[in-house]
């Protein structure tokens, strides 16, 4: 269990009084807290705390250390990314993790696509996320050499995602006929670029001016930064604004030029379209994870085995993608 | 009618009993309580609908023989994994629409995809 911990341990923690800590959210292994702390002059310095049982490792994650520089150093080049304010070490008795900025906006995905103050934000949104993804698909690997991002050739990753697949013995047509589909396309990139791994609408912190900030960076890994593109438009983050493919609110064509002309280099059309393709799919073999919990006895919920049945909802995505071109 | 109580009216009851349950629920129970309800409609629609038959229909015609639907399925699956059916292959790429629309049918007919392939 992550262990809760008081203000004074927080207020020793990044030298300031703390006025006060809520618990946003908690899971069996990590929790999030909310901070209300003080800066010298008297203000208020809202901030956010993650913490970790030591050693759990997010699935197929950045060890939470290396997550938190990872963010540190693209808050520094310049990114939308809250300023991480310390490192948990070991001496801190908390387990691992970090202490954050807490920015204003909104998280809820389905909040900031449908209400209406939000409606000049999401109509500059595409224009936003395209150049944040060129800039972050910029930065030279020198930056994270010494950060423990996963990598690995496309190639490999595919083969990586279909033993995942077969781990949990369920045979989808739909799911073999999309690895069919992707072995017979994918070419074997070199891993060259810094990839967010999880960059969709429910991602972003969202305020009434626009992007404020890009979140959950535990996912990142060295890949082609087309996935970043192409897993953006999956029709799992639309919520149903689905003639808006980029993550509801945008274009695709917009998409790609906004990532042109921020310098993020050419958009090859099929390429990202093989990364909508593998992103759905991915989300479907999520969706095997999750019933599996419950299956597995894991984690028993009638949540999870609900989650299972959504793998539906992939396989009729990916069939629209195979008999009409995209979805 | 075969029984004065039949599946779907038991999964009716229950689901209404759950309802009436909901509002005296917070937090995470009230959560799973609303996900149980849509959970038991997913029942009551397969139910109704059968999309096992008609899964097993499409896949026996596209492999030309039948079988138990979870061995029509693992054969396709071993086809497609060793490449000896594909996107090629007649029929299945409009099998395997059919048979996800008839699983999405029952498992989420709000779906957008499903709404805009169902009207």
């Amino acid at each position: 269990m992550a262990i809760t911990p008081t203000p004074e341990q927080v207020a020793a923690l990044i030298g300031a009084p703390v006025a006060g800590i809520e618990a946003l959210s908690g899971g069996a292994s990590s929790a999030t807290y909310a901070v209300d702390a003080l800066r010298p002059d008297g203000t208020a310095w809202p901030l956010i705390l993650q913490c970790a049982a030591t050693g759990s490792v997010p699935e197929g994650g950045l060890p939470r250390r290396d997550q938190a520089l990872l963010q540190q150093r693209m808050h520094e080049a310049g990114l939308p990314v809250a300023e991480v304010v310390r490192v948990l070490e070991p001496a801190d008795g908390l387990g691992e993790g970090y202490v954050m900025a807490r920015l204003p906006g909104e998280a809820l995905a389905p909040r900031w696509l449908k209400l209406p103050e939000y409606a000049a934000a999401r109509d500059g949104l595409t224009a936003q996320v395209g150049a944040v993804l060129a800039q972050l698909h910029a930065q030279p690997l020198a930056l994270v050499a010494d950060l423990k991002l996963p990598t690995g050739s496309t190639a490999e990753a595919l083969g990586k995602m279909f033993a995942n697949y077969r781990r949990f013995g369920v045979d989808s047509p739909v799911f073999d006929l999309a690895f069919a589909w992707l072995k017979e396309r994918v070419a074997d990139r070199p891993a060259d670029t810094i990839v967010h791994g999880d960059f969709r609408s429910g991602n972003f912190l969202i305020s009434t001016a626009g992007l404020e900030a890009v979140l959950d960076w535990e996912l990142a890994h060295l890949g082609d930064g087309h996935e970043d593109l192409g897993w953006l438009c999956c029709n799992a983050w639309r919520f149903g604004l689905w003639d808006r493919p980029v993550g509801g609110f945008g274009q695709r064509e917009a998409l790609y030029a906004a990532y042109e002309a921020a310098g993020g280099g050419p958009v090859d059309r099929e390429r990202v379209r093989l990364w909508e393709v593998w992103g759905t799919l991915k989300w479907g073999i999520a969706c095997l994870q999750l019933g599996d919990d419950h299956v597995s006895g894991r984690l028993k919920s009638v949540e999870r085995a609900a989650i299972g049945r959504r793998v539906s909802e992939v396989e009729l995505d990916l069939m629209h993608i195979f008999a009409k071109g995209d979805v | 009618m075969a029984e004065q109580i039949e599946a779907a009216t038991l999964i009716e009851a229950v689901a209404g009993f759950l309802a009436e349950l909901e509002p005296e629920l917070k937090g995470r129970r009230a959560f799973h309580a609303k996900v149980a309800q849509n959970a038991l409609a997913i029942v009551a629609r397969e139910l109704a609908q059968a999309p096992q038959a008609r899964e097993q229909a499409l896949l026996a015609g596209v492999l030309g023989h039948d079988a138990p639907l979870d061995m029509l399925r693992a054969d396709i699956c071993k086809g497609l994994r060793a490449g000896t059916l594909g996107q090629g292959t007649p029929g299945l790429i409009a099998a395997l629409l059919q048979v996800a629309l008839a699983k999405c049918a029952v498992d989420n007919p709000r779906y957008a995809t499903f709404r805009r392939l169902a009207v």
